[in-house]
């Protein structure tokens, strides 16, 4: 059985996703294009059916009375030339037996003579009782002939067509079921009207699917410009804080060297100069200055490293040769963590050919996040796969404390840590975003609170270098690609299920 | 005796304040703080290693690099800045400067590139005679 929600268009119960409206008004563009495309198509063809239906019973009936009237007259004209001269009842009575004794059928076609008193001459199938006076007035029988409806004693509705015999007093009648002319034109019309629920049915779903698809589409497009909107303001602000943060990074070393070298000549005059006994207490402060400079250095260094614009070089690149070195680089720091690191077999792609320098640095990136997650104890796993020839899917996943659904928007936005320690300046996934960007990839991220995360990348075989219009540094934001998983049973399952 | 170093940057805090670390250690070294000033001491008094930074007003870093290795081919320029980029550095090496430094430096890292710097000079100068190399030098004999 198809499960009926499974049919059920996206946009229906959407009206959060959308903007609150645009759902309403989509549910309610769906309906008006269905019913008026109905009514449209619909409305000739049950409009033709109709007319032809009452005009087919018209003619049908107008036929068989015709028809009818037209044997009673020849009959009855018969009969009145051979009854000429011949005693009128006994002559009647002879002439029929000789002449029609099969006319009468029973109840589809009951033929017999009466006179117009109302006495049968003939036996009849619904009025039995032969020579009864009472039973069919013949006052009813107005013109010399002609069809009329009457009822039978039993109560069944007949028509009755009747032909005077000129000259005599008798009446020729005939009686058939009044149903008997309904049978004759509607049993056929009836297969003809099931084949035309059949299409109506058949023009209702296909104008319901139309509608589905239209409005489905108009959905979509409207989803995908909000999208785009909403993406294009993130992505300017991200540029915004990218521009800025270089520039303060740059007038920052300028003071932060004077600092720097006015500490450094401290030093020196402590430890060159010939003063002869310094406060104790004078060298290790000093020293402590020239740290934090240090700091900061790092910090304005990680923030030019981010805004660089390097021309990448693009050659020939041995995937597992990479992982190796990022594996030598990662080893120490995990086995003193007790973590283990897992990499599946790489598959062999020869024509792998990318940045070699942001392919390592992606990979400690990504590598050294996934070991701080960790903390202690953990497996983490890198996974190559390549499935579809243009592209190289690299998994990287932790079993550390997994990303909570607030912070998993912001975790590629350059700024963002959760580290403590003092050395995170946030950036090393807002440059590891900006690696992939450059070369043509893509990077999502799946996170589960407590059990892990897993970064899944997307990279072209063949590097395709995106360069930024302005030259500048490519930033993340254009297409965030953060994937949020609340905890729940069923996603659970697939997060570490090979893809 | 040390190489003479002559120091250029705008700002003077910092060039006189690592003008003095390095005339601790005994490198005979003077400190201007614009291009033009940096051009006429190199024109009076050639050094054998400028230290220039690159964003100055007026004359910047660049400009001085291009003319000094027109002029004054053996000096050795190292570069010292707080705006460097990846394509800063490319051309700074590609103009022929000895070495590149971003601010905030360490002593010891400047302090071994001007000695290479001196030793490059040095072994130069074996090859050719200082008086042809360098005929502003006068007197000076390494």
């Amino acid at each position: 059985m198809i499960p009926l929600h499974r049919l059920k268009p996206a946009f229906w119960d959407l009206p959060d996703t959308a903007g609150s409206h645009s759902g309403l008004n989509l549910k309610r563009k769906w309906k008006l294009i269905v019913l008026v495309t109905a009514i449209l198509s619909l409305s000739p063809l049950v409009i033709m059916t109709l007319v032809d239906f009452s005009l087919t019973r018209r003619t049908i009936e107008t036929e068989a009375n015709t028809g009818m009237r037209t044997s009673l007259n020849t009959i009855a004209a018969m009969m009145s030339a051979s009854l000429a001269e011949k005693p009128m009842v006994t002559g009647a009575k002879t002439l029929w037996d000789k002449t029609f004794p099969h006319l009468n059928t029973g109840m589809h076609n009951d033929l017999f003579l009466m006179d117009n008193t109302g006495r049968l001459l003939t036996p009849s199938y619904y009025y039995e009782a032969f020579g009864s006076r009472t039973i069919l007035d013949a006052g009813l029988f107005t013109g010399p002939d002609g069809i009329v409806h009457i009822q039978a004693p039993d109560g069944t509705p007949l028509l009755a067509g009747y032909a005077r015999v000129t000259h005599t007093p008798l009446i020729l009648v005939q009686l058939r079921q009044a149903d008997w002319l309904r049978d004759l034109w509607l049993k056929p019309r009836l297969k003809l009207l099931w084949f035309l629920c059949a299409s109506i049915g058949f023009i209702l779903l296909s104008i319901m699917g139309m509608a589905t698809f239209l409005v489905g589409r108009i959905h979509t497009s409207e989803r995908r410009r909000i999208e785009a909107l909403h993406h294009e303001e993130h992505a300017n602000r991200l540029a915004s804080i990218g521009r800025l943060a270089s520039g303060v990074a740059h007038e920052i070393n300028n003071p932060l060297d004077i600092i720097n070298q006015k500490t450094g000549l401290i030093i020196d005059l402590l430890t060159l100069g010939k003063q002869a006994r310094p406060d104790q207490r004078l060298l290790p402060l000093a020293e402590d200055v020239l740290e934090a400079v240090k700091r900061c250095g790092t910090i304005t260094r990680q923030l030019l490293d981010f805004a660089r614009h390097m021309e990448p070089c693009v050659e020939q690149v041995d995937m597992e040769e990479v992982i190796s070195q990022v594996l030598a680089l990662l080893e120490t720091d995990a086995r003193d963590r007790g973590i283990t690191i897992h990499v599946p077999p790489v598959p062999e792609i020869p024509e792998f050919a990318c940045d070699r320098s942001s392919l390592v640095q992606i990979f400690l990136n990504l590598g050294e996040n996934a070991i701080t997650a960790m903390g202690k104890n953990g497996t983490l796993t890198i996974g190559v796969f390549h499935e579809k020839t243009d592209l190289v899917t690299i998994t990287v996943s932790d079993t550390g404390k997994g990303i909570s659904p607030e912070d998993l928007p912001k975790i590629f936005e350059p700024f963002y840590t959760s580290r403590t320690d003092r050395w995170g300046a946030g950036l090393g996934l807002a440059i590891t975003y900006g690696l992939i960007r450059e070369m043509g990839g893509d990077i999502r991220v799946k996170s589960v609170m407590g059990k892990g995360t897993r970064f899944t990348l997307t990279l072209p075989v063949k590097a395709a270098r995106q360069s930024t219009s302005d030259g500048s540094l490519q930033l993340p934001g254009a297409d965030m690609p953060v994937q949020s998983t609340s905890v729940s049973d069923d996603t659970r399952g697939d997060l570490y299920a090979k893809p | 005796m040390g190489p003479r170093i002559l120091l250029v940057d705008d700002e003077q805090e910092f060039v006189q304040t690592l003008a003095e670390r390095l005339q601790m250690r005994d490198m005979e070294t003077s400190a201007v703080f614009d291009g033009p000033a940096a051009l006429a001491q190199v024109q009076s008094h050639p050094p054998q290693i400028l230290i220039v930074d690159l964003k100055m007003p007026g004359m910047d870093g660049i400009q001085i690099l291009k003319q000094v290795k027109q002029t004054h081919p053996g000096i050795q320029i190292i570069i010292l800045t707080g705006h460097g980029s990846e394509q800063d550095k490319i051309l700074c090496m590609h103009l022929g400067a000895f070495a590149y430094f971003q601010k905030p430096v360490d002593i010891d890292r400047l302090i071994t590139a001007i000695r290479q710097g001196y030793e490059t000079i040095l072994s130069n100068e074996q090859k050719t005679a200082p008086c042809d190399r360098y005929p502003e030098t006068g007197s000076w004999q390494p």
